[in-house]
């Protein structure tokens, strides 16, 4: 008789998978925390032998994390080259004491070689692979080296990546002159037919070896600074050109993805008035009249009053029309001159009208799909833009006016 | 046929059945029995002229009753003229003892079982059968406060040694008439009673009736502690998880009870077993029911949320640290990797370090006399604390880690519960550190069907949550207001099932 505790057959079966399973495979791609290098922050250019140049920012976990810090900074950088991007990644090896992980990534800086070159064959390891997780944002170095720029230390926030990517989130969400584009938009921009891309720059001021060195984050007022500038303009995978402050804060209305802002303008008496922007949507419609296309869009935004250096009533309705009407002429300039500026000079559909268009009349679309670059510039755009004041803040009254 | 023999009671083989009629002889038999044993007291008296003699074990029997109730009784209360013996031994046995409880005795088998337990008997000479006056009495711990699951709130007593008292306990709660209390005797050599207890017309006759017969089946020499039946009754006899509840809280076994649980005292041990046991009553402590219903909902959800992390914390850790580094928060990444810089063992080997530790700490802790426990306090502070992390051997995490897990097995109400998820979370780093989460979700489905494929005495394991009972969710995670609670659980009081009636709450409805 079977003794009662001797194992059923499918007990034992069990058993030998089990021990199999486990002691066969070994702790397969498996890296401890101390075997990564935690890449932050990439950039990637071309040399002029026309070979990849990348540039990895690692961080130093026990500089950034350390209750007593040394002078070692809290960042590495690593530059490698190679024919191909993912070669130049696995040259770094021999430079990194780790080997270089990348799905923590914050940030990747194109340089200037590449973008007026093309950036779609660089984009597609940083897409294709598994590490790669695609919310990191694209940036675009505006006038300064690509290791320059991921070599700086910022002052206040250690990690110089992270700087940038909190820079870039806050300029967006709330002065609007930029915006913040991960890898699958880019890429979804850059293939479509209807649409351009953009990229926000990324700009440095002051002397380049004075930013790679600790003594710039020594000083109150670092001398050398990272800063986030206005977007560029693409087309197809080209850099074209630049927009302007107010030209890009034109293109976030049009786009509806101003969160907050300011506005100023002039009163009727001397001096000016600020409105804190809150909210805005836009739409897109195309019309067809006449096999001529026409663009409409319709922005609408609430906001308050926010800073009052003339004298004027607020409690008054008529002067609060008026301060919604100058609001809207001022937003619909800027939007007008965005318009422009990409018709004119750069013929780059940055605001996705063929998009639009497309689907409005697909049929319209089909026709001038190939062509679209050149009916761009010819287009017809009316905005429509309407403004809410909902707020006057503390005061009805300016602290000039007397009584 | 024989194996029942052997087990009601091994002295049979030798054992004469009936009484000798002359008491020299009876004497000499059980003397020979007992092997001259110290502890029997034989006091050989002449009552009307006839020789007697009253048989006690020292120690077992209350002296004060012996002596008064039964010896004053004897020697001074007898019939003054002569009488034939049976008439005499009828006047003892129905007029003269003052004393609550006497039977007869006919037989060896049984002598022995009331001398052993602690009853005087009374021999006549000429007399074929013997009284046996109950008058057990030895010294006992008496009622104390419970101190293996302590309560704020509700009662402080706690089941003793002594099984008469603890069925006391139970019917001092219990003041029905259906209070059913049937006994039985276990152990071949140890002779332990056992006393089922449950309420009739509560309780499902089909458990009842499978409790009695896995009992009966049982045949071992010796019964030193409920432990040792609960391993014989248990449904899963290879299962991690107790598929027997136990407490020594007579407020616990007594809501079991009146749920249509069936209780099992044993002799000799304040562990009460109680069956059917469904896993969530291992999360449940009787204090739910004491405090209001909102904290002891909250605590439910808190127990269950520590139950999650005794098991799985250490291994998650694993498995976040070595394969899926993309999923921690950046900071927090970089401050591990920071502690991590200079660590010598992988994550996986310094977890293990650290659980082994803790697990010789705790025993240690558990055996360790009271004086010396303090010492083990302090070296135990220095191995899993700020010296580990000093000597580079550990990572300050890893120490947050394993002592967040050490406290949340300590939440559990019942110390049985414990036991599996202190064992499993070990294979459940193995699993973390060969296949990471993957190895985590595949050990954890293994985990959910085992649960799911267990019963205990006929109910599901995890009912109410498979199979799905929404009537009885009432009193799982949340805990209703004790007006709430209006039907008792329907995998176990299958008869009875209303608890309160609904005009029954006061204030504002």
């Amino acid at each position: 008789m079977r003794h009662p505790l001797a194992p059923h057959g499918y007990v034992k079966w069990t058993l030998v998978w089990v021990v199999m399973v486990l002691t066969l495979t070994g702790c397969w791609s498996s890296r401890e925390l101390d075997e990564l290098g935690v890449a932050v922050a990439i950039g990637v250019d071309k040399d002029e032998d026309d070979r990849y140049v990348l540039s990895v920012q690692i961080i130093n976990p026990s500089e950034v994390a350390s209750d007593a810090p040394t002078t070692r900074p809290p960042v590495t950088l690593y530059t490698t080259t190679g024919d191909t991007l993912f070669q130049a990644f696995r040259n770094m090896t021999t430079h990194s004491p780790r080997k270089v992980y990348v799905s923590q990534l914050r940030m990747v800086v194109l340089g200037p070689e590449i973008v007026n070159e093309g950036v779609t064959p660089a984009l597609d390891l940083l897409y294709r692979n598994h590490e790669f997780r695609p919310t990191f944002f694209v940036t675009v170095a505006r006038d300064a080296s690509v290791s320059d720029i991921l070599s700086t230390l910022t002052p206040y926030e250690r990690i110089p990546a992270k700087k940038l990517m909190d820079s870039l989130i806050d300029t967006e969400e709330n002065l609007g002159i930029t915006k913040s584009v991960t890898i699958d938009n880019l890429i979804a921009d850059v293939r479509s037919n209807g649409k351009e891309a953009v990229l926000p720059g990324i700009l440095m001021e002051g002397d380049a070896a004075t930013g790679t060195s600790t003594t710039n984050v020594e000083k109150v007022d670092a001398p050398t600074k990272l800063s986030i500038d206005g977007l560029s303009i693409f087309r197809g995978d080209q850099l074209v050109g630049w927009l302007k402050e107010e030209e890009s804060q034109g293109y976030n209305y049009a786009t509806g993805t101003v969160q907050s802002t300011i506005e100023t303008f002039a009163c009727d008496n001397p001096g000016t008035l600020s409105v804190e922007i809150l909210r805005s949507n836009a739409s897109m419609d195309a019309q067809l009249r006449s096999g001529k296309p026409t663009i409409t869009i319709r922005v609408e935004v609430e906001g308050n009053v926010g800073e009052v250096d003339c004298v004027i009533d607020l409690s008054d309705d008529d002067k609060m029309k008026d301060i919604n009407k100058k609001t809207e002429e001022v937003i619909e300039k800027k939007i007008n001159a965005a318009i422009n500026v990409t018709q004119e000079e750069y013929a780059s559909d940055i605001f996705g009208f063929g998009n639009v268009i497309h689907r409005n009349h697909p049929a319209y679309w089909k026709q001038i799909k190939y062509d679209w670059k050149s009916h761009f510039s010819e287009l017809e755009v009316k905005t429509d833009v309407k403004v809410k004041i909902r707020r006057k803040g503390k005061s009805t009254q300016p602290l000039q006016s007397e009584g | 046929m024989t194996d029942k023999d052997k087990q009601t009671n091994e002295l049979d083989d030798s054992a004469p059945h009936a009484l000798f009629s002359r008491v020299e002889k009876n004497i000499a038999y059980i003397e020979t029995a007992l092997g001259n044993s110290t502890d029997l007291v034989i006091r050989h008296i002449q009552l009307n002229k006839t020789k007697c003699a009253v048989l006690f074990i020292d120690g077992l029997v209350d002296k004060h009753t012996v002596q008064n109730f039964l010896m004053e009784a004897l020697m001074l209360e007898m019939p003054k003229r002569r009488v034939s013996v049976t008439t005499l031994y009828n006047t003892i046995k129905d007029a003269s003892l003052p004393i609550g409880e006497l039977e007869e005795v006919k037989q060896f088998k049984d002598l022995f079982s009331r001398l052993l337990s602690g009853e005087t008997l009374l021999l006549l000479d000429e007399e074929t059968s013997a009284l046996a006056a109950s008058t057990k009495g030895w010294r006992d711990r008496g009622v104390q406060e419970t101190n293996s699951e302590s309560v704020i709130r509700g009662p402080k007593e706690a089941f003793t040694e002594t099984l008469r008292t603890n069925t006391a306990l139970v019917r001092r709660k219990i003041k029905d008439p259906k209070l059913r209390i049937d006994g039985k005797v276990i152990g071949r050599v140890t002779q332990t009673e056992i006393a089922v207890i449950y309420v009739d017309g509560l309780a499902d006759e089909s458990v009842v009736e499978e409790v009695h017969s896995r009992l009966d089946a049982i045949d071992i020499d010796g019964v030193l502690e409920s432990g040792y039946l609960e391993e014989y009754i248990e449904d899963a006899h290879f299962s991690p998880f107790p598929t027997v509840y136990y407490s020594e809280r007579p407020d616990a076994i007594a809501g079991g009870l009146l749920e249509g649980k069936v209780a099992i005292i044993t002799d000799g041990t304040p562990n009460v077993l109680l069956v059917p046991a469904l896993f969530v009553n291992f999360l449940q402590s009787s204090e739910d029911y004491y405090q209001r219903y909102d904290i002891g909902t909250f605590i439910r959800l808190l127990r269950l949320l520590s139950f999650c992390v005794a098991l799985f914390m250490p291994s998650l850790y694993i498995a976040f640290t070595t394969f899926h580094q993309e999923m921690i928060p950046p900071s927090l990444l970089i401050s591990l990797a920071a502690q991590r810089e200079g660590v010598p063992f992988p994550a996986f080997v310094e977890a293990l370090l650290m659980e082994f530790t803790f697990e010789i700490l705790r025993e240690a802790g558990v055996r360790l006399p009271k004086a010396v426990g303090s010492a083990v306090s302090i070296v135990g502070a220095l191995v899993l604390g700020e010296s580990a992390v000093q000597a580079g051997l550990v990572s300050p995490a890893m120490v947050i880690v394993v002592a967040l897990t050490a406290i949340s097995s300590f939440v559990f109400p019942s110390y049985n519960m414990a036991i599996p998820i202190r064992m499993l979370r070990f294979l459940f780093m193995i699993l973390a550190a060969t296949f990471g989460l993957y190895g985590i979700i595949l050990g954890l489905i293994a985990l959910i069907i085992h649960m799911c494929s267990l019963k205990s005495f006929g109910s599901p394991y995890m009912s109410p949550f498979a199979p799905l009972t929404t009537k009885d969710q009432k009193d799982v995670l949340v805990r209703f207001p004790h007006w709430g609670l209006f039907s008792r659980p329907s995998t176990q009081a299958k008869n009875n099932q209303g608890r309160t009636s609904h005009s029954s709450r006061g204030g504002q409805s």
